[in-house]
Parts: structure tokens; C-alpha cells; sequence
């Protein structure tokens, strides 16, 4: 008697990205329309999220993503064929550290998660892992892509590399179960809750160590050169980040809601990389394409929503095209929070500190893996909320976000007390439907921004520097077309 | 001699007694507030029918939610898990049996037993409504048909709708959607056989369910959640040869037997 | 013993209440990483944080939220209740992500006193024990200016000498219990593992000689199962008499309110620089599942508690959203169901007497299980 087992996620995955990697740009951009046109006729999830991808105004700038996540797995599926090994590495691990060999290449498993969530497929595998005991309370960013590999017959990475000890625990438990249950070898890039110089430090010879303990697992030195041509383009991409966002800053906003998952999606995979480069360059050009016309999905920017941490992926068109339709901006989310550098590529130990700085700043490590978890986590949101003008923040409440659901009172308090932003806590899963569907979570926004939000927009808002204990005042008065813009004293 | 079984759950009481290793006699009842009170009625009610005694009974074992308070009020000589009695049960009756899947009003419990009835390992869900009767109930009451419909029903369906959640909650509110939509009821009545299936399964994987299964509760009675489970499993199901609701009392008969050194 | 079940129900026992009308200080700690030594060198009372079950949780749940373990919630409520208002200071460890969260909350509603953070590294390796010997180096110094002492060498060994007394004597006290006629329950050892981390270090060992002396010749018979238990931080009572009261009886156990604080620190250096003989004994001898590329280690501890107290099955419990052991456990089940030990994996609330019966339920199955109804 065998219970029918699904098709592995990777497998699935790679394959169709791989037949879309063989298309030309042009035949993808009409395959693309001809995708849309038929998608009512496609399950539910495949097609909202096709569409989200596909819509117009986005277009350009998600065909470049499609072909560069294409050619990630594609890489992976075909490593062993081209003398590499795939590490499987979490999202807030500087994956250029791995372009940067030859004989590697990386798959992010919450990329995977998230690309199977997409298209409404991920509860299959999260069913697989809890078939094996594991507690429902564990995140289904990582176990959707590690149920399917220890559920199915499917792929599996050489080894895996752990980046979240000190950040997450439930991240760093599941990649360490996966790796002994299936008997992979396991990396750490562990962070010290440590904000000090000693704290970097210690960080900072972890990494050397890990650095040590991959060239010794590939046989294989990462010379300067390797380095350099890797972190040249890194920069690039680096240059380009803040380019999008400042663009962000521009009232009405003339960055699609989709690019804030195709900002971090790109430096999760593929940072360092031509393909990541083509990407991010087209986001900068369709937004400021889009800056030039003011173009915005809606009649009207309604309300400016910065996330505090993750966002909602089982639905992309019932949330990131939902939201534009009303005029409530994606301003990007904690993920986005990873503020890259610029490294300095005169030398190997001058990039290998480099690498280290941008360890430090990948989400999640920067924010909740500090010393306080809710100081780093509120000047980072306060940050970004008065960069970009927010007239609000969201915490999505992912379930298993423990350490996030843990201080999110100290956020709320504090953002309240130092900037008078609303703040609307949702509870869900952002991976899974099951748990809150789209409708209720739609539902929630819509009346936070129409009762809350709107109505503080009416008034002008002052804003208190609790430091400086001041009032602050700057910025646009009130108006029809142009709402105050929250934090204008950036 | 005569041996009982009583099992006292939360929305059934059901009392099962022996005699020469045979069943006499079953009853069913819903329970009444007290425990004490259920299993006085229903072996009461047993007892007449079958024109004996209570005092007749040589041993008798409680189980299910109340089983302690009986054995505390000396209606029972002992009291034993309804997962041990579930798991005797069904063997007894088919011992190729090794996966016992018991889905009753409130919860769920799925029981891997051994070659000679022995208990191996077992999972519950008794916190969570979906997977359990109770789903189904709030569901019929939602589509407007009666509980004992609800199986019949979807059997025609082709095009079973999917429901995204698994919280009886907002799967009562996506019933309703579907219904305003002009979607069939028994379409519907298929999504919400299939939701409940999915459940259990995602229950039973936890124990490697093997061959043969059986279902036993309230919900086995259900024939559609039955065929859903079936194609899941990749198996046919065992039917039980009594009602299945009363499998949990005859296993603890069972043990009254043998407690009694008589078997 | 009566004496010690009744002083360990309760939070601040009478010990603590005549250190602190003495003039004497308390400092709370939570983790295992905890080098208590350096507290007892300074002439304080390090005291274990503990909830003893409480389920009350409102106050707490309004800042910690209902996604963190209910372990942190109770004693972040005894911590904005006023219970623990006779700490006088709080050691922080980042021992998980929830106990990170307690304690950012208990400072921002009620500032303590002294507050120190100790980082613990998540690995053991060479550069890791040495960053966290500089870290109790730190830790040492925070309490010497905060509470005004100096702390010697010497008396710094002299704790260290003390607590490895402590421990040989709880390893008697373990052995006690794991013989064939166990001389303690589980739910007394419980107790006497509370106690001596809720004392005076002059008066945890004579406590717990105490305890073996009454116990030397105690036999308990007539129950049905040797149990082994393990998993999340706990430390409630009743829920292991409700274990045991159905005739299981814990004779083990893995816990970190229990075996895993003292056993594998039994083998502790006996001369160096004391902080670097704590860091070793603290660090590397840390059987936790926060610690990584460790689980054979954790695994092993496991298998050879389970051998040596003969168990005939192991009840695996994580309280809910625990995340750290709520993996581990199930890893250890398929370790020890591949050598075809029983194993019982439970998910329950912390100190909610509505789960007992959940928890009883399936205890009871278990047991019938194992020991088999016949």
C-alpha cells in the first residue's frame, strides 16, 4: 500500500523554468501575453500568479526575472553535469560568496517555497514533512522546499549552509534535521547576537572559517580573481538596489508592488550575476519609465504601505495587483531591508570583508539577529518608513515568525511614540493558504487604510523626533492629489 | 459469562456486552451531562433489551472521555485508552487489520496495530474540528442536507471543488461562496468529503499506515469521506461487520474478557 | 523531602526570603549556559527563572504574543505581576528565540536593575569557546561593578569545586532513581532539581545530602512502565504526577530542568584559569538543541540515559511553538525507534489544565503500549 507521493518541488520547478529559459526574450514576451490570455483556464494560484508577473506595467522587468530564476535552477539541475556542487542556502546568506566558486552554484530553498507557493502547490510538500512528526509550527518558507526533499524523490543539494543560528531558530533546526536525515554535509555562518566591535569580529572569523571549510569541501581556492569578477558585479547590483530605492521615494510611487519580491528575489539567487544585473536594470528602467509619465495603476496613490517584514505569497495577484487596483503601495518589505555596500574589490581580504559587512545586513540577520532584536528591528522600519514616506506599516504576522511575533509589541509602541504611523498586525501564513485566506487578509487592509490610514491622511501630521525631542514638521501640505507624505523630515 | 464494555465520549455513548465470547447485544445513545448518567442509561438500556441484569455482568471495562469517573465510581473495574480498545476491536473482527482510522464526533485518532491486536503506535487530533465529525456536521448544516445525506450526495460528482483552507471556520464561509455562485451541492458536498479525507490522511501518514485499514466512528458511516480515503490510501478499505460506531465498546468488552482471565 | 516538595512549589521559597531579609541579593537566570559560579563567587543567589506551571498569561500575552512559547509567557507574567520583584538582576542568555523576546519585554514594561546579556555562541569550536570565555570575562565584570564585589580566583575555584559537589551529589541522586526499585518519582526528583537551583549555595548541598540519606533504603514498586522523559524546559510538577500517576513512572530523564544541567559536566577540569575551565564546562558540555553540529552528541546522551535506567519507553514532549526541541524530538524518535525503543512524542501547552486530560489520554495509550493492558 503506498500513498501516492507528489512530484519533487525542485524537479517540477526546474524543468519548466528550464523550457522557459530556452525561449528568446521576444518569444517570451508574447508566450508571456499568450499566458495571460489563457490563464482562466489554468488553476487558480498558476494563474494569479502569472498574471501578477505578467501585467503590463510590470512586464519587462519580470520576464528578465523569469529567464534569471530560470537560469538559477537550471544551473542547479545541471551541476553535476558541469563538474559543480549545489549548495542549498537560506535566503539571508550572501549567495555571491557561492557564484563566486567554480564548482558550486546555490539554490535558495525559501526562493523554491516560494515559487511552489506561488503556484498554489506548496501544501503538498509541508503535508509530506508533517507526515514525518514535525511540529505545525514550523515555517513553511523553508519546509514547503525541505518537505519535498524529504518527502519525494526529489532532488538534493551536496551539502547545505546554515545562516540563520542567531536569527531564527526554527530556520536553522529544519536545514539542520534535513541535513542529517538525509546525511548532507552542513556549513554555519552563525551570527553573535553582538552589536560591538568584538561582535563583527567573531562574525567576521566565522565566515574565514566557512570560506575555509568550502574550499576544502570543493577542492577547489577562491582566488582573488574569483572574488573580484563576482563582487565587480555585486556592486553593480548594489548601485542599482538603491537606485530602486530611491525611486520608491517619488509620491505617487512609480515602482510596481511586484518589485519589492523581485528586488529581494534577485538577492537571494542570483547577486553578482549578469543575469541579476539585466534584471535590476530593467526594474530601474520600466520605474523610470513610469516616473517620467507618473504612471499608477490606480486613479489615485490612496495609501503608502511600508511591511514590516515578510509579505503574502500564496496569492501574488490577490495581494501585490489587489493592492495597486486601490491605490495602496507596496513599498517593499523587511526582506528588502538588506541595505547591500559597496565592497571594496582591491583585495582578497578587502572583499572577504566585504562579504562579511554584507552577512551582517541581509535581512532577518541585521534586524532580528542583532543584539536587541526590537531596537535593530524599529530603526530599521523607522528608516525605512521615513525614507520612503510610508503612511503606514503592516506586519504580515507569519505564524511561525517567532521572533518577530515576539517584539512586535516593542515595534508598534515605538513606532507609534516616534512617528504616529498606524500600524496594522495580520495574522496568517505567508507561504500556505491555508491558515488566513486572501479574502480576510484584503479584507483586513482595506479597512486599516480606509479608516485608519485615510483619515489620519486628512491632517497634516507631525512628526516627533523622540532623540531630539522636538516636533518636526517638513513636507507638503495636505491635498487631494498629494497625501502628506509620512516622514517627510528624511 | 457476560462481559461489558461501555464508551463514554463527548457526544455518544455506546455499550457493548459479550457473552461466550460473543456480541449479545450493542447500544447507542447520545450522552447526557454526566458520565455517570451515560453509562447507567446506556447498559441499562443494553441490559433490558437483552433481558439480563446488570449484576449478571462479570467485568466490565470503561473507556473513552468519562472512562475514569466510572471506574472511579466502581461502574467499571477498569478503565482503558478507547485507542487500545479501538485498535482490539477492530482486529478482533479482522485480524488482518494493522491501520484503524477512527474519526468520531470530535476528534480523530488513527492506531496501527500488530499481527496479534497489539497496540504499535497511534496519533490523535483532538484539538483541531477538521478531520472530525464535527466538520462534516457544520458543513451538512451549511449546504442544508442532513448529515447521513452528505455522503450520498457528492457521489455523483465530477468536478469536486477545492477548498483552500483547512479551518472549519473559513471553510463554512467558502461553502456558502460557492453555493451564491450557482456551484452544484453535490459538487460541493465532494470538495467538503474530500477536504475532510485530506485531513485524516495527513493525520495517518504520521504512523505509516499498512493494509488493511479499517474505519471505524460516526464518520466511517460516511461512504464518499470512505472512497476518498481509499483513493488515497491506494487501498479498499475493511468494512466492519458491526456498526462501526460501537467498535470502541466491544474492544473494551474485549478486554473485560480477558481481564477476567476468561480469554 | 516533604519539606523540599512544599518549599520547591513555590517561587520565592523561605531560603530565598531569609537571603533577601539578610541584606543578601538575588540574580535570575534562565539557561543552561549560565555559569552560576561566578554569581555565587559575587556572594549572590543565582536563581533559576521558573513558572511552576502557571497558565495565567494575559498581562504577558500582550507583549510576548500567543506565537510564543507559553513557557516565556507564564514567566514573563510572574515578571510584570510583581512575583519576581525580589530579583535584584537578571543574567539574559539568547538561548532561543522566545527568551530573547521574554526578556526584551520584561526590560522595556519594567527596566531591571541589572540587566547583563551573556552571548552564547551556537557552536562549540575553538574560536567560539573563546569569544565566549572573553564573554564571561564581561559577565564577570558587569557583576563585580554592579554589585560593587570583587571576585578572587579563589573563590571563584571554591564555587567551582562546590558546584561539582552539587552535581556528584545529584548524579547519586539520579542513580538513586534509576535503580531497579527507584528510591525517588519523577516528580520529586523535579522538586529536588528546583530547590537547588533556588538556593543559597550553602545550603544546596546540605539539601540534597538530606535528600539522599532519607531515600537511602526507599523502594518504589508496583508500577507499570520505566519512563525516560525529555524535551522542552519544564518544569511543572503536575505534569509529570499525571505522568506518573497512571503508573509510569520517570525513572530518567533529558531535560534541561534536570539531567542535561549537571551530567555532562561531571568531568569538569580542576585547575586552569577558572573562566576558562567554565567556558569548557559551559560551552562544550552545553547539550542543548540550540547548539549546532551537535545532535549525535544530543542523540547519544539520549540513548545511553535510556540504556542505563532500563526504560521500556520514552515520552518526547515540546511545549507548543517550541521549535528548538520540537525538531530534535523527532529526530531522537526515528533514532530511538531504529533501535526499537517505544517513543511517545508529545505537543502540549505549558501549564494548561485543560490539556491534562489530552496529555493523559495519550500517556495512558502509550503505557498500554509498552507495558500492555493484558
Amino acid at each position: 500500500m503506498k500513498l501516492s507521493v507528489p512530484v519533487g518541488l525542485f524537479n517540477r520547478l526546474s524543468l519548466q523554468l528550464a523550457l522557459l529559459n530556452r525561449l528568446p526574450a521576444p518569444v517570451l514576451d508574447k508566450a508571456g501575453a499568450l499566458l495571460l490570455a489563457i490563464s482562466p483556464i489554468l488553476p487558480a494560484e498558476m494563474a494569479s500568479a502569472l498574471g501578477t508577473f505578467l501585467a503590463p506595467h510590470a512586464r519587462p522587468a519580470s520576464l528578465a526575472f523569469i529567464k534569471m530564476t530560470a537560469k538559477w535552477a537550471t544551473d542547479a539541475r545541471n551541476a553535476s553535469r558541469n563538474g559543480q556542487k549545489v549548495f542549498l542556502v537560506p535566503f539571508n546568506f550572501p549567495c555571491e560568496l557561492i557564484h563566486a566558486f567554480d564548482s558550486a552554484t546555490p539554490l535558495t530553498s525559501e526562493v523554491l517555497s516560494t515559487l511552489a507557493a506561488a503556484v498554489g502547490q506548496g501544501e503538498q510538500y509541508w503535508d509530506m514533512a508533517m507526515g514525518l512528526g514535525l511540529p505545525d509550527h514550523l515555517c513553511s518558507a523553508n519546509t514547503i522546499e525541505l518537505g519535498s526533499m524529504l518527502g519525494s524523490e526529489d532532488f538534493k543539494p551536496q551539502a547545505i549552509i546554515s545562516a540563520a543560528p542567531g536569527g531564527c531558530d526554527v530556520n536553522s533546526k529544519i536545514h539542520e534535521f534535513v541535513a542529517h536525515h538525509l546525511g548532507i554535509p552542513q556549513f554555519f555562518l552563525p551570527k553573535p547576537p553582538d552589536d560591538s566591535g568584538r561582535g563583527r569580529k567573531q562574525y567576521a572569523l566565522y565566515l574565514r572559517a566557512l570560506i575555509a571549510q568550502l574550499e576544502k569541501f570543493l577542492g577547489e581556492e577562491l582566488t582573488e580573481d574569483k572574488l573580484r569578477r563576482v563582487l565587480t558585479k555585486a556592486n553593480r547590483c548594489t548601485e542599482l538596489y538603491y537606485e530602486i530605492w530611491d525611486l520608491h521615494k517619488a509620491v505617487p510611487c512609480p515602482v510596481p508592488n511586484i518589485f519589492s519580491l523581485l528586488l529581494y528575489g534577485t538577492r537571494f539567487t542570483m547577486w553578482g550575476t549578469d543575469e541579476a544585473i539585466k534584471t535590476l536594470e530593467t526594474m530601474v528602467k520600466v520605474c523610470k519609465e513610469r516616473l517620467a509619465r507618473k504612471a499608477y495603476p490606480a486613479e489615485k496613490e490612496v495609501a503608502r504601505c511600508l511591511w514590516a517584514y515578510t509579505s503574502y505569497y500564496f496569492d501574488f495577484m490577490g495581494f501585490f495587483n489587489w493592492m495597486e487596483e486601490r491605490g495602496y503601495t507596496h513599498l517593499g518589505d523587511g526582506l528588502d531591508l538588506c541595505f547591500p555596500n559597496m565592497v571594496d574589490t582591491s583585495s582578497r581580504e578587502s572583499m572577504i570583508e566585504g562579504i562579511a559587512e554584507s552577512a551582517w545586513n541581509m535581512p532577518m540577520t541585521r534586524q532580528v539577529g542583532g543584539e536587541s532584536m526590537s531596537r535593530s528591528w524599529t530603526e530599521d522600519v523607522i528608516y525605512a518608513a521615513k525614507e520612503l514616506k510610508a503612511d503606514c506599516v503592516i506586519y504580515c504576522g507569519h505564524h511561525s515568525c517567532k521572533q518577530t511575533w515576539s517584539v512586535v509589541s516593542i515595534l508598534r509602541s515605538e513606532l507609534t511614540k516616534r512617528t504616529g504611523l498606524p500600524f496594522l498586525i495580520l495574522q496568517g501564513d505567508s507561504w500556505m493558504k491555508r491558515m488566513t485566506p486572501m479574502s480576510v487578509i484584503q479584507q483586513e487592509i482595506d479597512e486599516f487604510v480606509r479608516n485608519v490610514v485615510a483619515k489620519k491622511s486628512l491632517k497634516p501630521r507631525k512628526l516627533k523626533d523622540r532623540r531630539k525631542g522636538q516636533d518636526r514638521r517638513k513636507g507638503q501640505p495636505a491635498s487631494e492629489d498629494h497625501p502628506p507624505a509620512a516622514g517627510s523630515s528624511g | 459469562m457476560l462481559f461489558a464494555g461501555i464508551d463514554i465520549g463527548s457526544l455518544t455513548a455506546e455499550a457493548v456486552v459479550l457473552s461466550d465470547g460473543k456480541i449479545l447485544g450493542s447500544e447507542i445513545m447520545s450522552v447526557l451531562p454526566h458520565p455517570l448518567d451515560s453509562a447507567q442509561e446506556v447498559l441499562g438500556r443494553l441490559c433490558s433489551k437483552q433481558g439480563i441484569q446488570w449484576r449478571d455482568i462479570q467485568y466490565t471495562v470503561s473507556t473513552g472521555y468519562g472512562r475514569e469517573k466510572l471506574q472511579a465510581e466502581g461502574l467499571a473495574q477498569e478503565n482503558i485508552s478507547e485507542i487500545s480498545c479501538h485498535g482490539l476491536g477492530a482486529w478482533t473482527l479482522c485480524p488482518q487489520v494493522r491501520t484503524v482510522i477512527d474519526i468520531g464526533g470530535q476528534d480523530a485518532k488513527v492506531i496501527k496495530i500488530g499481527a496479534a491486536g497489539e497496540l504499535e503506535n497511534f496519533v490523535m487530533n483532538d484539538k483541531c474540528a477538521a478531520g472530525t465529525g464535527h466538520f462534516l456536521e457544520v458543513m451538512s448544516r451549511t449546504l442544508g442536507v442532513s448529515l447521513e445525506e452528505l455522503g450520498p450526495l457528492s457521489l455523483g460528482s465530477r468536478k469536486p471543488v477545492e477548498m483552500s483552507n483547512r479551518c472549519t471556520i473559513y471553510v463554512e464561509t467558502e461553502v456558502i461562496h460557492f453555493l451564491q455562485r450557482g456551484v452544484s451541492k453535490k459538487d460541493v458536498a465532494a470538495g467538503i468529503n474530500r477536504a475532510m479525507a485530506e485531513r485524516v490522511l495527513a493525520l495517518a501518514r504520521r504512523v505509516n499506515p499498512e493494509r488493511e485499514v479499517m474505519l471505524t466512528g460516526g464518520v466511517a458511516k460516511n461512504v464518499a469521506v470512505k472512497n476518498e480515503l481509499e483513493r488515497m490510501l491506494n487501498v479498499k478499505v475493511v468494512h466492519a461487520p458491526i456498526d462501526p460506531q460501537v467498535i470502541g465498546a466491544f474492544g473494551a468488552a474485549l478486554f473485560a474478557r480477558r481481564k477476567a482471565g476468561a480469554g | 523531602m516533604d519539606e523540599i516538595i512544599k518549599q520547591s512549589a513555590m517561587i520565592e521559597n523561605d531560603h530565598v526570603k531569609k537571603w533577601k531579609r539578610d541584606g543578601g541579593r538575588v540574580v535570575g537566570y534562565i539557561c543552561l549556559a549560565t555559569p552560576t559560579e561566578i554569581m555565587d563567587a559575587a556572594g549572590l543567589l543565582p536563581f533559576r527563572v521558573r513558572a511552576l506551571g502557571n497558565s495565567q498569561t494575559e498581562m504577558a500575552d500582550a507583549r510576548l504574543s500567543r506565537f510564543n512559547c507559553s513557557f516565556c509567557r507564564s514567566c514573563l507574567q510572574l515578571g510584570l505581576d510583581g512575583t519576581y520583584d525580589f530579583l535584584d538582576g537578571i543574567i539574559e542568555t539568547n538561548g532561543c528565540d522566545h527568551l530573547r523576546g521574554m526578556i526584551e519585554n520584561w526590560d522595556y514594561a519594567k527596566p531591571f536593575d541589572f540587566l547583563h546579556y551573556l552571548k552564547v555562541p551556537h557552536l562549540a569550536d575553538p574560536s567560539s569557546l573563546k569569544y565566549y570565555e572573553e564573554d564571561l570575562r564581561l559577565y564577570k565584570q558587569a557583576i563585580e561593578n554592579h554589585f560593587e564585589v570583587t571576585i578572587t580566583e579563589a573563590e571563584l575555584w571554591n564555587q567551582i569545586q562546590r558546584e561539582d559537589r552539587v552535581r556528584e551529589k545529584l548524579k547519586t541522586i539520579y542513580e538513586m532513581r534509576e535503580r531497579a526499585e527507584p528510591a525517588f518519582t519523577g516528580a520529586e526528583v523535579l522538586s529536588l532539581f528546583l530547590m537547588a537551583t533556588a538556593v543559597p549555595a550553602a545550603v544546596r548541598e546540605k539539601l540534597l545530602d538530606q535528600a539522599i540519606a532519607e531515600r537511602k533504603d526507599y523502594k518504589i514498586r508496583g508500577y507499570k512502565a520505566r519512563l525516560l522523559l525529555g524535551g522542552s524546559a519544564t518544569d511543572e510538577k503536575d505534569f509529570i504526577q499525571g505522568i506518573e500517576s497512571m503508573g509510569g513512572l520517570v525513572v530518567a530523564d533529558t531535560l534541561c530542568y534536570g539531567s542535561r544541567a549537571f551530567w555532562p559536566r561531571l568531568n569538569q577540569a580542576k585547575a586552569g584559569d577558572p573562566l576558562q575551565v567554565l567556558a569548557k564546562t559551559y560551552l562544550e558540555e552545553l547539550l542543548c538543541p540550540r547548539m549546532f553540529q551537535d545532535f549525535p552528541r544530543r542523540r547519544d546522551f539520549v540513548l545511553a540515559a535510556v540504556e542505563r535506567a532500563k526504560v521500556d519507553g520514552v515520552i518526547l514532549v515540546h511545549n507548543k511553538f517550541c521549535d528548538v526541541h520540537g525538531v530534535d524530538n523527532v529526530a531522537f524518535r526515528l533514532a530511538l525507534e531504529k533501535k526499537g525503543i517505544p517513543v511517545l512524542q508529545l505537543e502540549k501547552e505549558y501549564g494548561a489544565s485543560a490539556d491534562i486530560g489530552r496529555m493523559k489520554t495519550r500517556v495512558q495509550a502509550f503505557l498500554e503500549r509498552i507495558g500492555g493492558p493484558q
